[in-house]
Protein backbone atom coordinates (compact mmCIF):
# COMPACT_ATOMS: atom_id res chain seq x y z
CA UNK A 1 0.00 0.00 0.00
CA UNK A 2 1.10 3.63 -0.53
CA UNK A 3 1.70 5.77 2.89
CA UNK A 4 0.07 8.86 2.53
CA UNK A 5 0.59 11.88 5.62
CA UNK A 6 -1.70 14.78 6.14
CA UNK A 7 -0.10 17.96 4.93
CA UNK A 8 -1.00 21.00 7.88
CA UNK A 9 -3.67 22.49 6.81
CA UNK A 10 -2.66 26.00 7.29
CA UNK A 11 -0.48 24.91 4.16
CA UNK A 12 -3.88 23.62 2.27
CA UNK A 13 -5.35 27.10 3.37
CA UNK A 14 -2.51 29.23 1.51
CA UNK A 15 -2.99 26.83 -1.29
CA UNK A 16 -6.70 27.25 -1.57
CA UNK A 17 -6.96 31.02 -0.74
CA UNK A 18 -8.32 32.19 -3.39
CA UNK A 19 -11.18 29.47 -3.84
CA UNK A 20 -14.57 29.46 -2.28
CA UNK A 21 -16.74 25.91 -3.01
CA UNK A 22 -14.57 22.56 -2.97
CA UNK A 23 -15.51 18.96 -3.34
CA UNK A 24 -13.56 16.28 -1.51
CA UNK A 25 -12.16 12.97 -2.83
CA UNK A 26 -11.19 10.25 -0.47
CA UNK A 27 -10.15 6.80 -1.14
CA UNK A 28 -11.04 3.38 0.42
CA UNK A 29 -7.79 1.42 -0.07
CA UNK A 30 -4.20 2.79 1.05
CA UNK A 31 -5.54 6.52 2.52
CA UNK A 32 -8.41 4.90 4.47
CA UNK A 33 -5.92 2.79 5.93
CA UNK A 34 -3.33 5.32 7.04
CA UNK A 35 -6.25 7.51 8.47
CA UNK A 36 -5.58 10.43 5.16
CA UNK A 37 -8.80 9.80 3.02
CA UNK A 38 -11.46 7.23 4.58
CA UNK A 39 -14.91 8.93 5.66
CA UNK A 40 -13.83 10.24 9.39
CA UNK A 41 -11.18 11.96 7.43
CA UNK A 42 -13.76 13.69 4.89
CA UNK A 43 -15.58 14.81 7.64
CA UNK A 44 -13.08 16.39 9.27
CA UNK A 45 -12.31 18.43 6.30
CA UNK A 46 -15.21 19.37 5.19
CA UNK A 47 -16.13 20.66 8.75
CA UNK A 48 -12.71 22.30 8.84
CA UNK A 49 -13.02 23.99 5.54
CA UNK A 50 -16.84 25.13 6.61
CA UNK A 51 -15.00 27.19 9.82
CA UNK A 52 -12.90 28.86 7.54
CA UNK A 53 -16.08 29.97 5.89
CA UNK A 54 -15.80 27.95 2.49
CA UNK A 55 -18.28 25.64 1.09
CA UNK A 56 -17.93 22.04 0.83
CA UNK A 57 -20.24 20.69 -2.21
CA UNK A 58 -20.17 17.17 -1.29
CA UNK A 59 -17.28 14.26 -0.73
CA UNK A 60 -16.68 10.98 -2.02
CA UNK A 61 -14.96 8.37 -1.52
CA UNK A 62 -13.33 6.40 -4.45
CA UNK A 63 -13.08 2.77 -4.52
CA UNK A 64 -9.35 2.70 -5.85
CA UNK A 65 -8.62 6.47 -6.18
CA UNK A 66 -5.63 5.54 -8.13
CA UNK A 67 -7.72 4.20 -10.87
CA UNK A 68 -8.61 6.50 -13.18
CA UNK A 69 -11.66 5.45 -15.38
CA UNK A 70 -13.36 3.13 -12.38
CA UNK A 71 -13.14 6.55 -10.21
CA UNK A 72 -14.37 8.44 -13.05
CA UNK A 73 -17.61 5.92 -13.75
CA UNK A 74 -18.06 6.43 -9.93
CA UNK A 75 -17.73 10.59 -9.93
CA UNK A 76 -21.19 10.49 -12.66
CA UNK A 77 -23.70 10.86 -10.12
CA UNK A 78 -21.96 14.02 -8.29
CA UNK A 79 -22.27 15.86 -11.80
CA UNK A 80 -24.69 18.36 -9.92
CA UNK A 81 -22.01 19.39 -7.32
CA UNK A 82 -19.23 18.91 -8.93
CA UNK A 83 -20.63 21.60 -11.76
CA UNK A 84 -20.95 24.35 -8.26
CA UNK A 85 -17.88 23.55 -7.29
CA UNK A 86 -14.39 25.45 -7.94
CA UNK A 87 -11.88 22.83 -6.84
CA UNK A 88 -11.33 19.71 -6.05
CA UNK A 89 -9.56 18.32 -3.22
CA UNK A 90 -7.95 15.13 -3.00
CA UNK A 91 -7.41 13.00 -0.19
CA UNK A 92 -5.23 10.07 -0.93
CA UNK A 93 -1.93 9.97 -2.49
CA UNK A 94 -0.29 11.49 -5.66
CA UNK A 95 -1.82 8.83 -7.61
CA UNK A 96 -5.04 9.78 -6.65
CA UNK A 97 -4.49 13.49 -7.29
CA UNK A 98 -3.12 12.75 -10.91
CA UNK A 99 -6.25 10.80 -11.42
CA UNK A 100 -8.20 13.67 -10.36
CA UNK A 101 -6.06 15.71 -12.71
CA UNK A 102 -7.09 13.53 -15.48
CA UNK A 103 -11.14 13.24 -14.27
CA UNK A 104 -11.24 16.91 -14.28
CA UNK A 105 -9.35 18.89 -16.61
CA UNK A 106 -10.90 22.25 -16.34
CA UNK A 107 -10.74 22.52 -12.53
CA UNK A 108 -7.65 22.96 -10.08
CA UNK A 109 -7.45 20.07 -7.99
CA UNK A 110 -5.06 20.65 -4.43
CA UNK A 111 -4.17 17.62 -2.34
CA UNK A 112 -4.71 17.29 1.76
CA UNK A 113 -1.53 14.81 1.77
CA UNK A 114 2.19 14.33 1.58
CA UNK A 115 2.68 10.72 -0.46
CA UNK A 116 5.79 9.02 1.10
CA UNK A 117 6.20 5.55 0.34
CA UNK A 118 5.33 1.36 0.02
CA UNK A 119 4.25 0.41 2.83
CA UNK A 120 3.97 -2.42 4.90
CA UNK A 121 1.47 -2.02 7.53
CA UNK A 122 2.84 -3.59 11.07
CA UNK A 123 -0.08 -2.38 13.24
CA UNK A 124 -2.75 -0.43 13.06
CA UNK A 125 -1.46 2.85 11.00
CA UNK A 126 1.88 2.11 11.61
CA UNK A 127 3.87 1.71 8.70
CA UNK A 128 7.57 1.00 7.38
CA UNK A 129 9.33 0.87 3.83
CA UNK A 130 10.71 -2.33 2.68
CA UNK A 131 10.59 -1.79 -0.84
CA UNK A 132 11.37 1.00 -3.12
CA UNK A 133 10.00 -0.43 -6.55
CA UNK A 134 13.62 -0.75 -8.30
CA UNK A 135 12.37 -2.28 -10.79
CA UNK A 136 14.55 -5.16 -10.82
CA UNK A 137 13.65 -7.90 -7.67
CA UNK A 138 17.13 -8.89 -5.75
CA UNK A 139 15.06 -10.82 -2.62
CA UNK A 140 15.66 -14.20 -3.97
CA UNK A 141 19.37 -13.35 -2.66
CA UNK A 142 19.12 -11.39 0.01
CA UNK A 143 17.05 -14.14 2.04
CA UNK A 144 13.75 -12.05 1.35
CA UNK A 145 15.12 -9.07 3.05
CA UNK A 146 16.10 -5.88 0.59
CA UNK A 147 18.66 -3.99 1.06
CA UNK A 148 17.80 -1.63 -1.96
CA UNK A 149 15.13 -0.35 0.24
CA UNK A 150 16.61 -1.53 4.04
CA UNK A 151 20.05 -0.22 3.87
CA UNK A 152 20.50 4.10 3.72
CA UNK A 153 23.09 3.41 1.60
CA UNK A 154 21.37 0.52 -0.59
CA UNK A 155 24.17 -1.68 -0.23
CA UNK A 156 24.16 -5.10 -1.90
CA UNK A 157 27.46 -6.63 -0.56
CA UNK A 158 27.36 -6.73 3.28
CA UNK A 159 27.10 -4.10 5.52
CA UNK A 160 29.35 -0.99 5.75
CA UNK A 161 31.74 0.14 8.52
CA UNK A 162 28.91 1.89 10.37
CA UNK A 163 27.46 -0.95 11.50
CA UNK A 164 27.34 -1.37 15.18
CA UNK A 165 26.11 -3.99 17.23
CA UNK A 166 23.10 -4.79 14.97
CA UNK A 167 22.01 -0.97 14.40
CA UNK A 168 22.87 1.28 11.23
CA UNK A 169 24.94 4.09 11.41
CA UNK A 170 22.53 6.24 10.35
CA UNK A 171 20.18 5.95 13.34
CA UNK A 172 20.17 3.00 15.89
CA UNK A 173 16.69 2.90 15.59
CA UNK A 174 17.30 1.27 11.83
CA UNK A 175 18.08 -2.52 12.16
CA UNK A 176 21.60 -2.94 10.51
CA UNK A 177 19.38 -4.70 7.24
CA UNK A 178 23.04 -6.63 6.68
CA UNK A 179 22.98 -8.17 9.94
CA UNK A 180 19.33 -9.27 9.46
CA UNK A 181 19.74 -10.76 6.10
CA UNK A 182 22.53 -12.99 7.55
CA UNK A 183 21.31 -13.86 10.40
CA UNK A 184 18.25 -15.23 8.42
CA UNK A 185 20.24 -16.80 5.43
CA UNK A 186 22.12 -18.55 8.62
CA UNK A 187 18.85 -19.41 10.00
CA UNK A 188 17.61 -20.70 6.47
CA UNK A 189 21.24 -22.71 5.76
CA UNK A 190 21.46 -20.39 2.92
CA UNK A 191 24.83 -18.19 4.01
CA UNK A 192 26.46 -19.09 0.60
CA UNK A 193 24.07 -16.42 -1.08
CA UNK A 194 25.33 -13.91 0.79
CA UNK A 195 29.47 -14.91 -0.41
CA UNK A 196 27.98 -13.79 -4.15
CA UNK A 197 29.08 -10.77 -4.89
CA UNK A 198 26.09 -8.71 -6.53
CA UNK A 199 26.89 -6.83 -9.57
CA UNK A 200 25.87 -3.01 -9.45
CA UNK A 201 22.86 -2.42 -9.86
CA UNK A 202 21.17 -1.92 -13.36
CA UNK A 203 19.28 1.31 -12.53
CA UNK A 204 17.87 2.17 -16.00
CA UNK A 205 15.10 -0.62 -14.92
CA UNK A 206 13.78 2.31 -12.21
CA UNK A 207 14.28 4.86 -15.15
CA UNK A 208 11.20 7.36 -14.50
CA UNK A 209 8.67 7.76 -15.86
CA UNK A 210 7.67 3.87 -16.08
CA UNK A 211 4.99 2.21 -17.76
CA UNK A 212 3.56 -1.07 -18.17
CA UNK A 213 1.14 -2.68 -20.22
CA UNK A 214 0.34 -5.57 -18.16
CA UNK A 215 -2.24 -7.42 -20.65
CA UNK A 216 -1.68 -9.54 -23.99
CA UNK A 217 -2.63 -7.20 -26.36
CA UNK A 218 -3.79 -3.47 -26.92
CA UNK A 219 -7.60 -3.48 -27.27
CA UNK A 220 -8.63 -2.26 -30.44
CA UNK A 221 -10.40 0.89 -30.87
CA UNK A 222 -13.88 -0.07 -32.07
CA UNK B 1 60.25 3.83 -3.46
CA UNK B 2 56.60 3.96 -4.19
CA UNK B 3 54.33 3.16 -1.51
CA UNK B 4 52.95 0.33 -3.80
CA UNK B 5 56.77 -1.05 -3.44
CA UNK B 6 57.36 -0.54 0.04
CA UNK B 7 54.36 -2.34 0.77
CA UNK B 8 54.87 -5.52 -1.35
CA UNK B 9 58.91 -4.99 -0.44
CA UNK B 10 57.92 -6.23 3.02
CA UNK B 11 58.97 -3.38 4.83
CA UNK B 12 56.96 -2.48 7.90
CA UNK B 13 54.56 0.81 5.92
CA UNK B 14 53.08 3.38 7.50
CA UNK B 15 50.81 5.90 6.18
CA UNK B 16 48.96 9.18 7.55
CA UNK B 17 46.02 11.35 6.73
CA UNK B 18 45.48 14.40 5.29
CA UNK B 19 42.00 15.77 5.73
CA UNK B 20 41.41 18.69 3.56
CA UNK B 21 40.01 22.17 4.78
CA UNK B 22 36.63 23.04 4.62
CA UNK B 23 37.80 26.72 2.47
CA UNK B 24 40.80 27.72 0.40
CA UNK B 25 43.06 28.57 3.17
CA UNK B 26 45.82 25.83 3.15
CA UNK B 27 48.70 26.84 4.87
CA UNK B 28 47.64 24.47 8.06
CA UNK B 29 47.33 21.71 5.49
CA UNK B 30 50.73 22.64 3.97
CA UNK B 31 52.40 22.73 7.02
CA UNK B 32 51.48 18.99 7.82
CA UNK B 33 52.41 18.03 4.74
CA UNK B 34 55.66 19.32 5.49
CA UNK B 35 56.07 17.47 8.67
CA UNK B 36 55.72 14.56 7.03
CA UNK B 37 56.99 14.89 4.22
CA UNK B 38 59.79 11.94 4.29
CA UNK B 39 58.79 10.47 6.88
CA UNK B 40 55.68 8.36 6.12
CA UNK B 41 55.63 6.22 3.31
CA UNK B 42 52.31 7.51 1.93
CA UNK B 43 49.18 9.90 3.09
CA UNK B 44 45.72 9.06 2.74
CA UNK B 45 43.79 12.02 1.18
CA UNK B 46 40.29 12.12 2.81
CA UNK B 47 37.18 12.27 0.90
CA UNK B 48 34.79 14.71 2.26
CA UNK B 49 35.35 12.60 5.47
CA UNK B 50 32.00 12.04 7.98
CA UNK B 51 30.01 13.45 4.93
CA UNK B 52 31.70 16.93 5.70
CA UNK B 53 31.95 19.28 2.78
CA UNK B 54 35.63 20.17 2.17
CA UNK B 55 38.29 20.85 -0.64
CA UNK B 56 38.15 17.53 -3.35
CA UNK B 57 40.26 14.57 -2.67
CA UNK B 58 41.92 14.81 -5.93
CA UNK B 59 42.47 18.31 -6.01
CA UNK B 60 44.72 17.90 -2.26
CA UNK B 61 46.07 14.84 -3.71
CA UNK B 62 47.92 16.80 -6.71
CA UNK B 63 49.11 19.65 -3.56
CA UNK B 64 50.33 16.18 -1.63
CA UNK B 65 52.44 15.34 -4.49
CA UNK B 66 53.97 19.04 -5.45
CA UNK B 67 55.13 18.65 -1.77
CA UNK B 68 56.85 15.82 -1.54
CA UNK B 69 54.27 13.26 0.12
CA UNK B 70 52.86 10.34 -2.25
CA UNK B 71 48.66 10.17 -1.78
CA UNK B 72 46.51 7.72 -1.32
CA UNK B 73 43.30 9.13 -3.22
CA UNK B 74 40.61 7.96 -0.58
CA UNK B 75 37.03 8.01 -2.69
CA UNK B 76 33.99 7.55 -1.60
CA UNK B 77 30.43 6.21 -3.55
CA UNK B 78 28.18 8.72 -1.47
CA UNK B 79 28.72 11.91 -3.72
CA UNK B 80 29.30 10.89 -7.65
CA UNK B 81 27.32 8.19 -9.65
CA UNK B 82 29.97 5.40 -11.86
CA UNK B 83 30.09 7.76 -14.50
CA UNK B 84 31.27 10.64 -12.20
CA UNK B 85 33.78 8.29 -10.48
CA UNK B 86 35.46 6.86 -13.12
CA UNK B 87 35.70 9.58 -14.89
CA UNK B 88 37.79 11.38 -11.85
CA UNK B 89 39.60 8.09 -11.89
CA UNK B 90 40.84 8.80 -15.07
CA UNK B 91 41.48 12.35 -14.19
CA UNK B 92 43.05 11.23 -10.95
CA UNK B 93 45.48 9.10 -13.06
CA UNK B 94 46.48 11.93 -15.77
CA UNK B 95 47.44 13.79 -12.75
CA UNK B 96 49.60 11.28 -11.32
CA UNK B 97 47.88 9.63 -8.59
CA UNK B 98 48.38 6.06 -8.60
CA UNK B 99 47.25 4.87 -4.67
CA UNK B 100 43.41 4.58 -4.44
CA UNK B 101 41.49 3.90 -1.75
CA UNK B 102 37.90 2.27 -2.44
CA UNK B 103 35.40 2.80 0.45
CA UNK B 104 31.37 3.21 0.44
CA UNK B 105 31.01 6.68 2.46
CA UNK B 106 29.42 7.92 5.47
CA UNK B 107 25.91 8.49 4.98
CA UNK B 108 25.01 11.99 4.28
CA UNK B 109 23.24 12.02 7.31
CA UNK B 110 26.72 12.00 9.52
CA UNK B 111 27.13 15.44 7.77
CA UNK B 112 27.13 18.88 7.53
CA UNK B 113 24.20 18.97 4.12
CA UNK B 114 21.90 16.75 5.75
CA UNK B 115 19.24 17.95 3.06
CA UNK B 116 22.09 16.08 -0.08
CA UNK B 117 20.48 13.27 -2.09
CA UNK B 118 23.02 10.17 -1.57
CA UNK B 119 24.36 8.71 -4.35
CA UNK B 120 25.20 4.80 -3.44
CA UNK B 121 25.00 3.78 -7.00
CA UNK B 122 27.86 1.51 -6.83
CA UNK B 123 29.44 0.80 -3.37
CA UNK B 124 33.07 -0.40 -2.22
CA UNK B 125 33.31 -3.93 -3.58
CA UNK B 126 31.63 -2.63 -6.94
CA UNK B 127 34.15 0.44 -7.39
CA UNK B 128 37.28 -2.22 -6.73
CA UNK B 129 35.55 -3.83 -9.49
CA UNK B 130 35.48 -0.67 -11.71
CA UNK B 131 39.55 0.04 -10.40
CA UNK B 132 40.59 -3.37 -11.58
CA UNK B 133 38.72 -3.27 -14.82
CA UNK B 134 40.44 0.08 -15.90
CA UNK B 135 43.80 -1.45 -15.28
CA UNK B 136 42.61 -3.79 -17.51
CA UNK B 137 41.60 -0.71 -19.88
CA UNK B 138 38.14 -1.40 -20.02
CA UNK B 139 35.44 1.04 -18.30
CA UNK B 140 32.51 -0.24 -16.33
CA UNK B 141 30.14 -1.01 -19.19
CA UNK B 142 33.10 -3.32 -21.08
CA UNK B 143 34.21 -0.03 -23.42
CA UNK B 144 37.50 -0.10 -24.36
CA UNK B 145 39.83 3.01 -22.55
CA UNK B 146 42.26 4.61 -24.92
CA UNK B 147 45.40 4.34 -22.46
CA UNK B 148 44.88 2.34 -19.28
CA UNK B 149 45.20 3.02 -15.57
CA UNK B 150 47.51 1.35 -12.96
CA UNK B 151 46.28 1.80 -9.95
CA UNK B 152 47.32 -0.12 -6.67
CA UNK B 153 44.01 -0.05 -5.14
CA UNK B 154 43.10 -0.60 -1.48
CA UNK B 155 40.49 -1.12 0.72
CA UNK B 156 38.76 -1.11 4.25
CA UNK B 157 37.93 -3.20 6.76
CA UNK B 158 36.58 -2.96 10.69
CA UNK B 159 38.06 -6.06 12.59
CA UNK B 160 36.27 -4.93 15.64
CA UNK B 161 33.19 -4.85 13.93
CA UNK B 162 30.29 -7.01 15.83
CA UNK B 163 28.96 -9.59 14.67
CA UNK B 164 32.22 -10.10 12.80
CA UNK B 165 31.25 -12.59 10.15
CA UNK B 166 29.26 -10.45 7.87
CA UNK B 167 32.71 -8.32 7.92
CA UNK B 168 34.84 -10.92 7.09
CA UNK B 169 32.52 -12.09 4.18
CA UNK B 170 32.55 -8.13 2.84
CA UNK B 171 36.67 -8.23 3.31
CA UNK B 172 36.49 -11.50 1.38
CA UNK B 173 34.78 -9.69 -2.10
CA UNK B 174 37.20 -6.99 -1.75
CA UNK B 175 39.91 -9.50 -2.35
CA UNK B 176 38.32 -11.01 -4.61
CA UNK B 177 37.20 -7.84 -6.55
CA UNK B 178 40.67 -6.59 -6.91
CA UNK B 179 42.07 -4.81 -3.24
CA UNK B 180 45.49 -5.21 -2.82
CA UNK B 181 45.83 -3.86 0.51
CA UNK B 182 43.46 -2.78 3.49
CA UNK B 183 43.71 -0.16 5.74
CA UNK B 184 41.43 -1.25 9.42
CA UNK B 185 39.15 0.85 11.15
CA UNK B 186 41.37 1.91 14.40
CA UNK B 187 42.91 -1.08 16.67
CA UNK B 188 43.33 -1.29 20.40
CA UNK B 189 43.22 -4.81 21.29
CA UNK B 190 46.44 -6.07 19.86
CA UNK B 191 45.25 -9.51 21.08
CA UNK B 192 41.94 -9.49 19.53
CA UNK B 193 43.74 -8.21 16.11
CA UNK B 194 45.90 -11.40 15.81
CA UNK B 195 42.73 -12.80 15.38
CA UNK B 196 41.41 -11.12 12.32
CA UNK B 197 44.69 -11.19 11.01
CA UNK B 198 44.76 -15.06 11.41
CA UNK B 199 42.04 -14.74 8.98
CA UNK B 200 43.35 -12.29 6.75
CA UNK B 201 46.53 -13.99 6.44
CA UNK B 202 44.95 -16.44 4.33
CA UNK B 203 44.28 -14.00 1.34
CA UNK B 204 47.12 -12.32 -0.88
CA UNK B 205 46.70 -8.94 0.46
CA UNK B 206 48.72 -6.41 2.46
CA UNK B 207 47.04 -5.21 5.90
CA UNK B 208 47.36 -1.72 7.61
CA UNK B 209 46.53 -1.59 10.91
CA UNK B 210 44.86 1.62 12.25
CA UNK B 211 45.95 3.85 14.64
CA UNK B 212 43.72 6.26 16.43
CA UNK B 213 45.67 8.61 18.95
CA UNK B 214 43.51 8.54 22.26
CA UNK B 215 43.77 12.10 23.60
CA UNK B 216 41.67 11.52 27.06
CA UNK B 217 39.68 9.11 28.82
CA UNK B 218 36.59 10.75 27.16
CA UNK B 219 37.63 10.67 23.80
CA UNK B 220 38.18 6.61 24.61
CA UNK B 221 35.03 5.92 26.26
CA UNK B 222 32.94 8.66 23.76
CA UNK B 223 34.11 6.18 20.70
CA UNK B 224 33.02 3.07 22.79
CA UNK B 225 29.94 4.43 22.74
CA UNK B 226 29.15 6.25 19.72
CA UNK B 227 32.03 4.87 16.69
CA UNK B 228 30.99 1.92 15.41
CA UNK B 229 33.61 -0.91 14.95
CA UNK B 230 35.96 0.63 17.58
CA UNK B 231 36.65 -0.71 21.41
CA UNK B 232 39.01 1.19 23.24
CA UNK B 233 40.08 -2.05 25.82
CA UNK B 234 39.43 -0.61 29.77
CA UNK B 235 42.88 -0.91 30.73
CA UNK B 236 44.00 1.27 28.20
CA UNK B 237 41.06 3.62 29.64
CA UNK B 238 42.65 3.85 32.82
CA UNK B 239 46.03 4.08 32.00
CA UNK B 240 44.98 7.50 30.38
CA UNK B 241 43.16 7.92 33.47
CA UNK B 242 46.21 7.38 35.78
CA UNK B 243 48.26 9.84 33.54
CA UNK B 244 46.69 12.83 34.74
CA UNK B 245 45.80 15.81 32.86
CA UNK B 246 49.41 17.61 32.33
CA UNK B 247 50.33 13.89 31.01
CA UNK B 248 47.36 12.13 28.78
CA UNK B 249 47.93 13.19 25.62
CA UNK B 250 51.46 11.88 25.85
CA UNK B 251 50.24 8.67 27.27
CA UNK B 252 47.80 8.86 24.56
CA UNK B 253 50.77 9.21 21.87
CA UNK B 254 52.88 6.55 24.02
CA UNK B 255 50.02 4.14 23.57
CA UNK B 256 50.06 4.58 20.48
CA UNK B 257 53.65 4.20 19.68
CA UNK B 258 53.75 0.93 21.69
CA UNK B 259 51.06 -0.61 19.69
CA UNK B 260 53.07 0.01 16.58
CA UNK B 261 56.33 -1.66 17.73
CA UNK B 262 54.60 -4.58 18.82
CA UNK B 263 52.77 -4.87 15.74
CA UNK B 264 56.06 -4.15 13.89
CA UNK B 265 58.21 -6.29 15.79
CA UNK B 266 55.71 -9.32 16.17
CA UNK B 267 55.46 -9.01 12.53
CA UNK B 268 51.47 -8.67 12.93
CA UNK B 269 50.91 -6.74 9.68
CA UNK B 270 52.25 -4.72 7.24
CA UNK B 271 52.39 -1.34 8.36
CA UNK B 272 50.44 1.23 10.32
CA UNK B 273 47.91 4.15 9.42
CA UNK B 274 47.90 6.74 11.77
CA UNK B 275 44.84 8.78 11.59
CA UNK B 276 45.70 11.80 13.95
CA UNK B 277 42.43 13.22 13.49
CA UNK B 278 44.01 17.39 14.09
CA UNK B 279 47.13 16.24 15.38
CA UNK B 280 49.10 15.77 12.42
CA UNK B 281 52.10 17.65 13.97
CA UNK B 282 52.58 14.85 16.46
CA UNK B 283 53.16 11.90 14.05
CA UNK B 284 56.44 11.70 13.71
CA UNK B 285 56.61 12.22 17.53
CA UNK B 286 55.16 8.75 17.69
CA UNK B 287 56.99 7.33 14.78
CA UNK B 288 59.83 7.96 16.68
CA UNK B 289 58.87 6.30 20.02
CA UNK B 290 57.84 3.64 17.74
CA UNK B 291 61.60 3.36 16.48
CA UNK B 292 60.12 3.99 12.99
CA UNK B 293 62.53 6.92 12.58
Amino acid sequence: MIATKKREFKDLLENIKDYKSFFLVGCSECASLCGTGGEPELAELKETLEKEGKTVTGTFRAKTGCQVLGTKVELKPFKEQLDKTDVVIVMSCGAGTQAAVEIFPDKPVYQSNDTMFLANMTRYQMFDERCSLCGECILDETGGICPVTSCPKGLLNGPCGGTNEGKCEVSPDIPCCWVRIYERLNKINRLDDMKKTMEAKDWSKSQKPRALVARAKEEKKK
Amino acid sequence: MSFRDTLNSGKFTVTAEIGPPKGTDIKEMLHHMEILRGKIDAANITDNQSAVMRISSIAVCKLAMENGLEPILQMTCRDRNRIGLQADLLGAYVLGIRNVLCMTGDHVSAGDHKQAKPVYDVESVQLLKIVDGMNNGKDMSGNDLKGATDYFQGAVVTPESNPIEPQLMKFEKKVNAGAKFFQTQAIYDIEKFKTFMAHARRFNVKIMAGIVVLKSAGMANFMNNFVPGIKVPQNLIDELKAAGKEKVLDTGLNIAARHIKQLKDEKICDGVHIMAIGMEDKVPTIMERAGLL
